[in-house]
Order: C-alpha cells, then structure tokens, then sequence
C-alpha cells in the first residue's frame, strides 16, 4: 500500500509513530525560540525531530541547528511556495512527507515537532498533518491580541504567551492577557512563557508530557481549531464562515 | 515491483473531463504549490518576467516531453498489466539533474497518497515508496478512465500553470499576463499531445533534456533563500 497517513485513526498509529506537535503563530512571536527551549528541556527524555517552514526556507532551520539544541540532521527544513498557511492546512503533502521520513530515518521517534512559517492569526494546522498543536503569541505584539480570539488562539491545544520578561518595557499587563486568553478559550490551557521563568518552562514540558501520554495510550484525539470561529456583526446577526 | 493485472480490472466510469478538471486544479493536495517548475532558478540567474513564455515553450519541447511521455508510456504499460521498472529506468535516464528527480519523486510521493485514497486499485500496492510523478500520473490516467491525449495535455498545461502561478511570487505582475501566458501555450501543449500520446515503448520516451535547465536546478538545491524547492 502507499503510505496513506491516517492521523485520525487512533489503532493505526498507538505506539507506531511519533507525536506530531505543530507550532503556529505569528511572525516573531517566539515559534524558533520554544522550540529550541522544547528540545532543549526534552532532548534527554525524547527522541525529537524538527521540520521547519520558512518563507526563505531553511532560515529557522538554521537558526535552530545553530542553537545546538538537536543534531543538525533532525532538523529539516520544507519549502512552502510562500504558501505557509497552504502548507499546514490546504495541502500538507509537502510537510507530511517530511515527517515521514523523519521518523523513516530515525526510526524511532517520540515527537516531531513542526513550525509553521509565520503567519497571521487565522493560520492553524490541519489534523491531516499534526495530533495536537500550540499557538504562539508574544507580549510585544500587543496586550489585546489575545482577547481578538480566532481558531488558533480560541481552539489551539495550548496557547502560549511568550516574551512575558518583556512584558514591563511594552506596556502590556500579562495577568490581564491571560485572562483574556482563558476567557477566549473557554478554559483551555494558556502558559504565559518567559525563558528565564522557570516555573513557566515547567508548566510547558509538563503539559507536553501529558499529550504525549495520552497519544501514546490512544486517548488523545486530535482536534482541529477549525476555521473562523462564529461571531457578532454589529448588526445583531451571528454567523459562521464555516 | 510488477503486479500482474488484467486489462479488466479497469472499469473506470465518468467523465474523462472532470478527472481532467480535478488533476489539473492547482488546489489538488499534493504538494504543487512547493513546485516552481524550474522558474525560480531562472529568474534567479536572470531570466525575466518578458522571456517566461520563451522559457514555457523551451519547457515543453525539452522537459515537459520527457514527462509526458513517460506519463503516457507508464498509463500503457498499467493497461497491459506490465512491469513499469523499464519505463521509471527510461525516466531516469532522461533526467540527469538529481534535483529534479528527487523533485519528481517528491510529487510522485503526492501524487500516490492521494491516489490510493481516491481511486482504490491493486497496482498501487506494487509502487516503490518515490515514484517520480509521471510513473503515478499514468497510472492514474489507466485507473481513472483519463485517454492518452488528455494525460498529456494534463502535463503541459500542469508545467504551464506550475510556471505562471510561481513567477508571481517572484517577480510583480498582473496575474491576468501569466494566466495569458497558460492559454498562449495551449498550441504548443497540442503540439505535445501529436508528439506524445501514441507511444508505448519505453525507448520512444523523448530524450530531450534541458542541460541549462538541469544546471539551474543543481545550483537552487545549494541556494540558501529559496521559496521554492525547485
């Protein structure tokens, strides 16, 4: 048979594959740096891998293999056509067939993670390509994007707010943030990530431990942030641009 | 690798034209929109936006023949319930840059994903896991009910459309000029169809690369800011 992934079908992969971990979220928001801290923090007590997609290509990459934080050859850069938003979520067929081989060549691994080349707030992956998926805001980028909402930040498996040790030079109130991010996500888990915090470190590699035990035992299903959430117009009428 | 089948065993039914329309679509998940058809190494080197349909034209007189041929030579042997390795050794050979026939193979990989989920057969289950894209392109067109010309048409205008939809992530242009540059090609594309479409050897595959082409190629895989993988 060809190799036709099923990510959807929980015998098919229990135990088989790695967890495939997306990392979306906009331009400069930290998406390179968690990744680094991931695979710093986890590097003994995973087998990892990275596929990245840049705009310009292997620039993530790069900056990734230079931080010395996984052997170069784990880390794997995707070119997207500047198309970053198609590759996770219109046609992953390129990101996919990456990862494959990742997990091919390095057989076996735990978590793959994959980030998304930047984009805007409307970009998540598909579940086509990843079992769960975290969405990436910075401090910096404005105290009231959290409170914006969208797929990524309403619907993401973890939301992170990072650069939090910034938070006092921009202005931006991170108790106020998170609080608008819970409220957004309707009580999904949000960490507000510093990496000189850490008690926020913690909470990260803990909560990917759980994603990781629950997939392992099959439990974990994954779950697609969809398209724009339903929401009000001023006119009074709610719809949906599912 | 070979399956041995008969020629029974496909009863495609439909319109050629709508699997002509679907294959075609830029938004079939595969993996296109990775794909600059050699473009952004052109242009990269210096070809601009006025010399594109020279290059499209080049295109489909060198390249575009090899994989059209190959396509069709590969949906004949599919029929035939015959063994495509001779077919993908005369692909090989006709494809020197090993660049661009990992960028096949990349696609083929696409290509084969969606197949096997779309059209269900036996003789995807006789494919290596990297067939180059016209191996799985002809085995889709003897699966699907898609004729000889139509698969062939299909390339060129695939090839095309692959060029005109990357120069306009390269270089500013109204969209309208390439999408003209798509139709200005359809003689050429039918010049393809005459060349190509009654062959069934593996030896009668065009042997026509393109040495500059596959020297740009080699030279992108090496660029280090790249939008498209070739």
């Amino acid at each position: 048979m060809p190799e036709t992934t099923r990510p959807h079908d929980a015998d098919h992969h229990r135990g088989t594959r790695a967890l495939r971990l997306g990392i979306a979220g906009p331009v400069g928001t930290g998406k390179s740096s968690v990744i680094a801290l991931l695979c710093r923090e986890l590097r003994d007590t995973y087998r990892l891998g990275v596929i990245t997609n840049d705009i310009y290509t292997d620039e993530d990459a790069r900056f990734l293999r230079s931080e010395g934080v996984l052997a170069p050859e784990r880390i794997r850069a995707v070119e997207t056509g500047a198309c970053p938003h198609t590759a996770i979520r219109d046609d992953v067929t390129a990101n996919l067939l990456a990862v494959e081989d990742l997990e091919h060549d390095f057989d076996p691994l735990d978590v793959v993670l994959v980030e998304s080349g930047g984009d805007n707030l409307t970009a998540t992956f598909s579940p086509a390509l990843v079992d769960a998926q975290i969405f990436v805001l910075d401090v910096a980028g404005g105290g009231d994007v959290a409170r914006k909402g969208g797929p990524g930040i309403g619907r993401a498996d973890l939301l992170v707010v990072n650069k939090t040790d910034l938070a006092p030079y921009v202005g931006v109130d991170v108790e106020r943030m998170r609080a608008d991010a819970l409220a957004a996500r309707e009580g999904r888990p949000v960490i507000a990530l510093s990496r000189t915090d850490r008690a926020s470190v913690d909470a990260l590699t803990a909560w990917l431990g759980g994603v990781v035990a629950a997939f392992r035992s099959g439990a974990h299903s994954p779950v697609d942030p969809g398209p724009m959430a339903p929401h009000f117009h001023a006119d009074g009428t709610v719809h949906s641009h599912a | 690798m070979p399956l041995r089948h008969t020629a029974a065993s496909f009863n495609a039914s439909g319109s050629p034209d709508l699997v002509l329309a679907l294959l075609a679509d830029a938004r079939l998940p595969v993996g296109g929109h990775t794909q600059s058809a050699g473009v952004e190494p052109a242009m990269a080197q210096g070809l601009t936006s006025a010399e594109v349909p020279a290059f499209v034209a080049g295109r489909l007189r060198t390249v575009v023949a090899v994989e059209a041929g190959t396509a069709v030579v590969a949906r004949h042997h599919v029929l035939a319930g015959a063994d495509l390795r001779p077919v993908r050794l005369a692909w090989a050979a006709r494809t020197p840059s090993g660049p661009l026939r990992t960028a096949s193979e990349n696609l083929g990989r696409g290509y084969l994903r969606l197949a096997g989920r779309l059209w269900p057969h036996p003789v995807w289950a006789t494919f290596e896991r990297t067939p180059p894209r016209p191996l799985v392109l002809g085995a889709i067109a003897a699966i699907a009910g898609l004729d000889a010309a139509r698969l062939v048409r299909l390339c060129g205008h695939e090839d095309v459309a692959t060029v005109s939809a990357a120069v306009l992530k390269l270089d500013p242009l109204d969209p309208l000029v390439t999408t003209g540059w798509v139709l200005a090609a359809h003689p050429l594309v039918e010049e393809l169809v005459t060349r190509c479409a009654s062959l069934t050897d593996p030896g009668e595959i065009p042997a026509t690369s393109a040495p500059l082409v596959e020297q740009l190629s080699v030279q992108h895989s090496h660029a280090k800011q790249r939008l498209f993988h070739a």
